[in-house]
């Protein structure tokens, strides 16, 4: 259990491995390597070392250190060379402590073991706030720096300091108690660090239903239906208690952060445009509904071709169709699932004098939604997928671990987020 | 919905996916559903499609066979299957459910035109109800001796083409007996399908770490320039299985090791090795470099398959802790049979990158263990500056190891000092496990193939010129083989790495067999 005295700052993390003097963690590491070496001789296990990237964790409190360090365990397919756990706090007098450990997890059985090192490092005062430059030494070279942010990305010199020497910044956008505020900080973000790429873990919870909406348009049958496409209808969970609140379990209520990058991703791939009018925009935080009038300015590009029976060969470009269009976020009230939880999506869609609705919906099954097209010709089958409402944090960071490069489509999306809220 | 033809767009949701694309609803009629081949991996295989969804909705079944089952009892009998074969389980009822609303049966023989026409009526009936837009894939899991009599009545009923949506077919190995048969095989397929249409699977083209092998020669800058006879000695490919014939004695009786794995599977892993780097990543880019290697083999004639083939068949012994009978004892096979189970051969591909380069294959039923392997062992360093030090006689050659399975992953060999005051120098691996390592768990072959099917893209099936190649080069062997007497077939114990004559074979080119 971790001890902290805030009088004497005599710090235990038994779970960290051993305390070590920060000029000395290297050699205590190679001692360690050694040791795991012992094993391979004696004909024990067989040491697996593939070395893909540094991953930095930096936590609010110890607390929240240990249990990030427990999820890495979910983590040994991507080869982390190094962890670095970073705890501070401004509060306490200056001081730096390091731990040190080998973690090991069986990959087959427990003959063959993947090993990586994770080194635990307290900066308390005013060396917090040189954390980016203490922790510098502990990276290995050659390989990127990925930084997990376990706080909301607040206006902090110790998160851009960090942020700067980071070849990509991993945050989780479902924790954002205002969203605008959240957004925005992460804006400023990119801005000021065109370097550094961006993930957020609340857009991985989004990708399954990304996933679903464009298998709609796979399909020949309904990709002219696209350019027709003039509501957009998303639900999101909340918890039965009204107002702006964090639940017992620590949720926030209501939480429309997915359903809004869910809303400017749409909003995005079907290139709509706000309207600048009064009342085009219906914006309820408290409650988690905003309504939003647009303007479908293209559809899919559509190049006509004559056929065989008509008069003409040639062709005309044809830009999709154009006119107005609805974005609605709702909140659902539904209890068997988290706050923020998407819940359904409808896309209607009108051309010509053709009607038809895309949706998924997930109904009281937390595990599948049922995804369905009607067509003015009648329903197709529908088909039930099967899509946990909640996704392991584990999961949904091993995901954004495996990316390189900035991610534009987030970031576009994000910035249309910011655009709809502002 | 407009009316006039047009060129589809780029759905804009995609942008940005993993999946680049999923199918369209499509129905897969399988010939032969009652078989071994679709319980064990084709509706696990959908299933599995299914559950990870890029099967669209509408997707559907038609098992097509003899036997007088009903939609139900197909259905029970798939959701048995699943629950026996899939690598998720258990099975997701509400996935099923959804899943198996879209399977259904057909009751025929291969030979009755009513069949295929209520075949026919059926596909046109999932169209409309289930929007399947005319597309349909046709697989062939049927004894080989079935295909022309299946093909020629899809044609006949006009199920090969339609007027909206696409066809495929495909077609399991054993493609042909020889080359005579292949020729003939292709020859009635192409009369009623385009090779574009055509899928011929080989499943091992569907495994990840095969994959891997180009990804892992061309993406990667410093091996290219090493990957040719000035810096390669010699190349092992090894397919080993520990088990037997597994009581389909009357199946392998007509084929034996050479048609079973080194007409297809071997000479497919030696392609992927030996092939120059295809212009673009594309399906007939791709062959057409493969079919390349094929043509430049050098082909085995007469008195060069005596010295460069070894065939033999395994006799009682001990596999995996248990004791299993000889070959010749097995149910099924004749007590005089000369089919292989067990074959080496040393091979040569005259080109410009691989002349003198010597390929090893071996292959092999009841050896000690299951093992695939590609291991590529380098020259010597040109310059002994260890000569007149201890460490004379200690230097190894690199060998670069892709193992497909298990294990799957890479290794390099290469020597290092040993700490000390002395020069010592010991040979270390650097080892990548590639399926541990991507815990992820890794899609089965026939997922992805039968994806890339119903995607459209053949980059992983055979193609005809390809298939003929590969018959080409096996018939010169298959030939010899005839005209010898039977002692030339050897017999090895059972749990042991093949017949002593395979490692003379080696040994007296100056190097043996490794020990996967």
């Amino acid at each position: 259990m971790a001890k902290h005295n805030s009088a004497d700052l005599e710090v235990s993390l038994p779970w960290a491995g051993k305390q070590v003097e920060t000029t000395e963690v290297e050699e205590q590491l190679s001692r360690l390597w050694r040791l795991a070496a012992d094993n391979v001789r004696i004909g024990q296990n067989m040491n697996v070392r593939t070395s893909v990237l540094n991953f930095v964790i930096c936590a609010p409190d110890a607390e929240t250190a240990r249990q990030a360090s427990a999820l890495i365990r979910d983590l040994s397919s991507t080869h982390i060379a190094r962890l670095t756990l970073l705890i501070f706090d401004t509060r306490l007098p200056s001081a730096v402590s390091t731990w040190v450990t080998l973690r090991s997890f069986p990959i087959i059985s427990d003959l063959m073991r993947h090993h990586f090192e994770q080194i635990t490092v307290m900066t308390t005062g005013s060396a917090a706030y040189a954390s980016a430059d203490i922790i510098q030494r502990f990276l290995k070279p050659d390989l990127p720096v990925y930084l997990w942010w376990l706080n909301d990305p607040a206006e902090s010199v110790i998160f851009s300091r960090l942020a700067g020497i980071s070849s990509r910044v991993i945050v989780d956008s479902n924790s954002f108690f205002a969203p605008q505020q959240g957004i925005e900080s992460l804006l400023a973000l990119l801005q000021d660090l065109p370097g550094t790429a961006l993930s957020d873990l609340n857009w991985g919870r989004i990708t399954p239903w990304r996933n679903l909406v464009a298998q709609f348009f796979d399909s020949q049958e309904y990709i002219p239906y696209l350019g027709g496409v003039n509501r957009i209808e998303i639900e999101h969970a909340v918890a039965p208690l009204a107002g702006h609140i964090r639940t017992e379990q620590g949720d926030i209520s209501p939480n429309p952060t997915r359903a809004l990058l869910f809303a400017g991703w749409l909003k995005a791939s079907l290139n709509w445009r706000l309207v600048d009018a009064p009342l085009s925009r219906q914006l309820d935080p408290m409650t988690g509904s905003y309504t939003w009038q647009l303007t479908r300015t293209t559809g899919p590009l559509m190049v006509s071709a004559a056929t065989s029976d008509e008069m003409h060969g040639g062709r005309t470009g044809k830009l999709g169709y154009s006119g107005e269009a609805t974005l609605t976020i709702r909140p659902r009230v539904q209890p068997n699932l988290r706050p923020g939880t998407l819940c359904y999506l409808r896309l209607t869609s009108d051309l010509n004098t053709t009607h038809a609705t895309f949706t998924i919906n997930r109904e009281e099954d937390a595990d599948h939604v049922l995804t369905s097209v009607e067509l003015a010709h009648g329903t197709r089958p529908r088909r039930v997928v099967s899509l946990a409402a909640t996704q392991k944090v584990g999961q949904l960071l091993h995901d954004e671990l495996e990316i390189m490069g900035r991610d534009q489509l987030y970031e576009t999306s994000l910035r249309h987020v910011f655009e709809m809220l502002s | 919905m407009p009316q006039r033809s047009a060129i589809e767009a780029p759905n804009p949701f995609r942008e940005g996916l993993r999946i680049k694309q999923s199918p369209e609803p499509c129905v897969m009629v399988i010939f032969g559903a009652t078989g071994d081949l679709t319980h064990r991996k084709l509706l696990p295989a959908l299933y599995n499609l299914a559950l990870e969804h890029p099967l669209p909705a509408g997707f559907s079944v038609v098992g097509f066979a003899r036997r007088p089952y009903d939609d139900e009892i197909f259905r029970q009998q798939a959701l048995d299957a699943i629950n026996a074969y899939s690598r998720q389980k258990p099975v997701n009822p509400q996935v099923w459910e959804s899943f198996a609303s879209g399977i259904h049966y057909l009751q025929s023989n291969f030979y009755d035109p009513e069949g295929y026409e209520k075949l026919n009526n059926l596909l046109n009936m999932l169209d409309h109800e289930r929007g399947t837009g005319g597309n349909r894939i046709f697989y062939l899991s049927t004894p080989p001796s079935q295909y022309p009599e299946i093909i020629q009545r899809l044609g006949a009923a006009g199920l090969n083409r339609n007027r909206k949506g696409w066809t495929r077919l495909i077609i399991e190995k054993p493609f042909g007996h020889d080359l005579a048969s292949a020729r003939e095989l292709n020859r009635q397929v192409g009369k009623v399908f385009k090779e574009d249409q055509i899928y011929r699977i080989d499943h091992y083209l569907g495994k990840e770490t095969v994959q891997n092998i180009l990804v892992f020669r061309l993406a990667n800058g410093i091996f290219e320039p090493v990957w040719n006879r000035r810096y390669v000695d010699h190349i092992q490919i090894t397919v080993a299985e520990d088990i037997g014939i597994e009581g389909r004695g009357g199946y392998y009786e007509e084929a034996g090791a050479i048609r079973d794995m080194v007409q297809n599977h071997m000479l497919q892993l030696l392609t992927l090795v030996a092939m120059e780097p295809p212009i673009t990543f594309e399906a007939n880019a791709v062959r057409d470099e493969k079919v390349k290697v094929l043509h430049a083999l050098q082909p085995l004639t007469g008195r060069d398959v005596v010295t460069n083939t070894i065939r033999a068949q395994y006799g009682p012994g001990w596999v995996g802790g248990r004791q299993v009978p000889g070959y010749l004892e097995e149910p099924g096979v004749s007590p005089t049979s000369t089919t292989e189970t067990y074959v080496a051969l040393k091979l040569f591909v005259d080109n410009w990158r691989w002349a003198g380069v010597p390929f090893y294959l071996r292959t092999g039923k009841h050896l000690p263990k299951r093992v695939t392997e590609i291991a590529i062992q380098f020259k010597q360093a040109p310059l002994m500056i260890f000569k007149r030090s201890e460490a004379q006689g200690q230097v190894e050659p690199n060998v670069l190891t892709l193992r497909i399975q298990p294990d799957e992953g890479i290794s390099l060999k290469f020597g290092a000092k040993v700490p000390g005051t002395d020069m010592q120098i010991r040979s270390v691996n650097m080892d990548f496990f590639y399926g541990s390592s991507f815990v992820r768990e890794q899609p089965e072959a026939y997922e992805r193939l039968l994806l890339d099917c119903m995607l459209g893209d053949s980059t992983l099936f055979t193609r005809r010129d390809e298939v003929e190649a590969q018959w080409t080069f096996i018939q010169g062997i298959l030939d010899e083989w005839q005209n010898e007497p039977p002692s030339t077939i050897l017999t090895y114990e059972a749990g042991t790495w093949g017949p002593q004559a395979a490692d003379e074979f080696i040994w007296r080119d100056g190097h043996r067999w490794r020990r996967p």
